[in-house]
């Protein structure tokens, strides 16, 4: 039997008809048509222009396709698809048999996905290993492999001819057809006047930002909210102009053909670095420890600060601002993702993602580490337009200035200015004063006042308190995160005892992604306050005009006593923020 | 051994229903084929390496359906192609006179920037059928055509036997060789900040 050119499902319950497939050949074929579960395999279909289900583009507007468990059949593809994340189906290439890829990895998968409708999840912990030392990622995976199939999320960047430009896994290349099949879903939508912004298929959920003539697409089974995998398309879509400037737009328009692929070489360990920082752990190599690098600037759209003392903070500030005086447009000291010191001249303000996209940019790159070096950048927030001229020197293992000017022939000058400042700096002694804070770690719950009375105790003299009960803070406090609205930068506690496993961690995560989406739900209006209990935590988040607060607490923690505690924990960070948060360097807080 | 990069070439497939469009790409990626007729349903996508001396070529080929309905996709399937590939079957006449429509309605879709001079490669498909006595297109009037459309290259197909196919499609990646653009400079604006914070300073931009 080999009639088959329909890749409808016939058994919406057996995800892969079709892994009797033969002995497989290399090249894949993916198929733009979508088949709706039932419909009669074989025939040609009926259906309006056949080509995707009716109900995909019904909607008129922005389309926000099927929610999970709505009563609409064409649901994509559906928890009946073939292994394949999202919405389109790869079909053999053979013109017989069924659906089905053609890829040899999947013989072997059929027995170990079994009758099951959804497909196996890898766990990501050993595969993020590999990618954060190496910042590769599986090269040898295509859309055929089992293991590629597997992974929990993917991104790609690619143009609007459908040529592939980034694959978080696998090789660009051999994706080719995947990634036609999603330029052909995007452009077909497109092309009704609509704008395609998710696909719900099963657990995996699709998201689509279109940036003409550069798409980027999500697909995840981490049920993260559609907002939150939006904001990291945006922000991948921001580490590109960081590296290339929008100018590459031009580029298409004057050659639709043009291939981008070769101007991102050697970029892989930045994407995947930013990528983690979306994700919630990753383990440190050599030794097995947990790092958390949850980096929670990835949707709270602020910065952090190192803890300092307000009198280091200064003297830090005074010489930056010397230099940012002589022709300098921004001067930047961090440790890590933390920032020491910012200082830029006019009015300028530096983004908080420019600074996540420039910090992530900075620490994934070895070659920043080895040398003092300059390199074009582009600031997106500021102008994605242009490139700017970026001065970077490591000053110890974490910590690192940098310089950006706009006159490409500046490096010598900002080779002076750093020899000053790194001169003023270790005189001063505030790259000690840094290396330890990195030390001390951030704010501990345990160490939240009990009384109001004990305010004016600094943080960097921290008394015993109840820190060694080894049961998180009073009543209950896990942790939590502060933001200041007005000065873009937020703080965040160190994680207590109880939150200290990386799948405790990792639920944090997820909970506050959730709870941050459901605050800033437009349809929903403005939230004040929001009060959850799950059986992880009792949750709460607190926004007005000046702050937003979002806390975690041991789940069976007392309501009154949480929203009490929420309370001095506002009032200890404003007692403390001189030396968390820096000022002036924003236009609003002078 | 590669030392130049890997190209990616798309290449599109058009041409009258039935003509054998999905069958020479079977033949050429899977060296499969199959008498059945199954109409291809909106396009499919299929990917092949092939390596000519020393460099490496992904084809992404696109096979799209020849009915009227998915012509819609237009402009978004023909975007960016780099080849275009026209098929009719030898034994029907009325294939062979739409090539004609087939490859204006590409220029107008993809609207290359030189039309004159884009690659297409012509394919008169089926010749295996009645041992070629059933044929109405004869080889010279094709070729006739594709010279009157500045020199197509031609090959005579038959994706039952296999026959031409690969050099049909190796033509493809040639043809891309001797077009391949000159390697870029890549070069952005620089903003002027005395010039009052974000004026733009024109460069020449990437010429590409
Ligand atoms: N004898 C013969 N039949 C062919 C050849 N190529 C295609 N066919 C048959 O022609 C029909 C249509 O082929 P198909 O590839 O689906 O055409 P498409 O609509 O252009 O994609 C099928 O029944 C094929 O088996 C060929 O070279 N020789
Ligand atoms: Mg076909």
């Amino acid at each position: 039997m080999d009639s088959d050119d329909s890749v409808t499902d016939p058994n919406p319950h057996h995800p892969d008809p079709s892994l009797d497939a033969e002995p497989a050949t290399v090249e894949q074929m993916g198929s733009l048509t979508l088949g709706e579960a039932g419909d009669a395999a074989g025939a040609e279909r009926p259906v309006g222009n056949g080509f995707l289900p009716a109900d995909f583009y019904a909607a008129a507007g922005e389309i926000e396709v099927v929610e999970e468990g709505s009563p609409v059949s064409g649901d994509l593809a559906g928890p009946s698809s073939l292994g394949g994340p999202g919405a389109c189906r790869e079909r053999s290439g053979r013109g017989d048999a069924l659906p089905s890829p053609s890829s040899s990895g999947y013989a072997g998968e059929r027995g170990s996905s079994g009758g099951s409708s959804e497909i196996e999840e890898a766990d990501d912990r050993e595969t993020m290993l590999d990618d954060w030392s190496r910042g590769k990622r599986h090269p040898d995976e295509d859309d055929g492999s089992v293991s590629w199939r597997k992974r929990k999320k993917h991104f790609f960047i690619l143009s609007n001819s459908g040529k592939p430009i980034y694959s978080r896994y696998g090789d660009e290349h051999k994706l080719a057809g995947f990634s036609a099949t999603l330029q052909a879903i995007i452009s077909f939508v497109e092309n009704s006047g609509d704008r395609l912004k998710f696909i719900r298929a099963g657990k995996h959920q699709v998201v689509f930002l279109v940036k003409v003539p550069i798409y980027l697409v999500c697909i995840s089974c981490t049920e993260e909210p559609y907002e939150a995998l939006k904001r990291q398309l945006e922000l991948i879509y921001g580490q590109m102009l960081l590296i290339l400037t929008k100018s590459v737009n031009r580029c298409f328009e004057k050659n639709p053909k043009y291939d981008m692929t070769p101007l991102l070489r050697g970029t892989d360990a930045v994407f995947s670095s930013l990528i983690h920082a979306f994700s919630w752990f990753v383990f440190s190599n050599p030794k097995p420890k947990a790092l958390v690098i949850w980096n929670p600037a990835t949707f709270l759209n602020a910065y952090t600060c190192l803890p300092l003392s307000y009198s280091t903070r200064q003297a830090a500030s005074a010489i930056l601002q010397d230099v940012a005086d002589s022709g300098v447009l921004f001067a930047l000291l961090m440790c890590k993702n933390k920032v020491v010191s910012l200082v830029g001249t006019q009015k300028a303000s530096l983004h908080p993602d420019d600074m996540l996209l420039l910090s992530n940019f900075i620490m994934s790159s070895e070659s920043f580490r080895t040398s003092e070096s300059f390199s074009p950048i582009c600031l997106p927030r500021y102008n994605p337009m242009v490139f700017l001229y970026a001065y970077v020197h490591f000053l110890d293992v974490d910590t690192y200035l940098t310089l950006l000017t706009t006159s490409s022939d500046s490096f010598y000058h900002l080779k002076d200015c750093r020899i000053r400042i790194e001169t003023v700096l270790v005189k001063s002694n505030v790259l000690s004063e840094v290396q330890r804070s990195m030390l001390d770690g951030g704010l501990r719950v345990e160490d939240l006042p009990l009384e109001s009375s004990l305010r004016s105790r600094s943080l960097t003299t921290p008394e015993l308190s109840s820190s060694q009960s080894g049961i998180g803070g009073p009543s209950g406090l896990w942790h939590f995160m502060y933001r200041s609205i007005y000065l873009d930068q937020y703080v965040s506690s160190e994680f207590s005892s109880p939150i200290s496993s990386s799948s405790q961690q990792k639920r944090l995560f997820r909970a506050y992604q959730r709870l941050y989406a459901s605050m800033h739900d437009n349809g929903t209006g403005p939230h004040k306050t929001q009060f959850r209990r799950d059986e992880d935590f009792v949750l709460l988040c607190w926004i007005t005009q000046d702050f937003e607060l979002y806390a975690a607490f041991d789940p069976l923690s007392d309501k009154a006593l949480a929203i009490k505690t929420c309370n001095r924990v506002c009032q200890w960070v404003r007692d403390l923020e001189n030396e968390i948060f820096l000022f002036g360097a924003s236009p609003f807080s002078w | 051994m590669a030392s130049r990069r890997r190209m990616l070439l798309k290449v599109i497939i058009l041409g009258d229903s039935g003509v054998g469009k999905t069958s020479l790409m079977n033949q050429y990626v899977n060296k499969k084929f199959s008498n059945q007729y199954k109409a291809t349903i909106g396009a499919d996508f299929l990917t092949k390496e092939v390596q000519i001396d020393d460099r490496l070529f992904t084809l992404q080929i696109w096979d799209t359906a020849g009915q009227e309905r998915f012509q819609s996709l237009g402009v978004a399937f023909y975007r960016g192609a780099d080849c275009c590939v026209l098929v009719y079957d030898v034994n029907v006449m009325k294939s062979f006179d739409n090539l004609n429509n087939w490859r204006e309605e590409f220029l107008l879709q993809a609207s290359p920037s030189d039309p004159e001079n884009f690659p297409f490669i012509v394919l008169g498909n089926k010749i295996d059928i009645d041992g070629g006595n059933s044929r109405v297109v004869s080889e010279k009037k094709a070729k006739a055509w594709c010279a009157s459309k500045g020199n197509i290259p031609y090959f005579e197909t038959s994706a039952k036997e296999g026959l031409n196919v690969e050099a049909a499609f190796q033509c493809i990646a040639m043809n891309a060789l001797k077009n391949e653009p000159e390697e870029d400079i890549y070069l952005p604006d620089t903003i002027d900040v005395a010039g009052g914070g974000r004026q733009l300073q024109r460069s020449s931009g990437c010429e590409c």
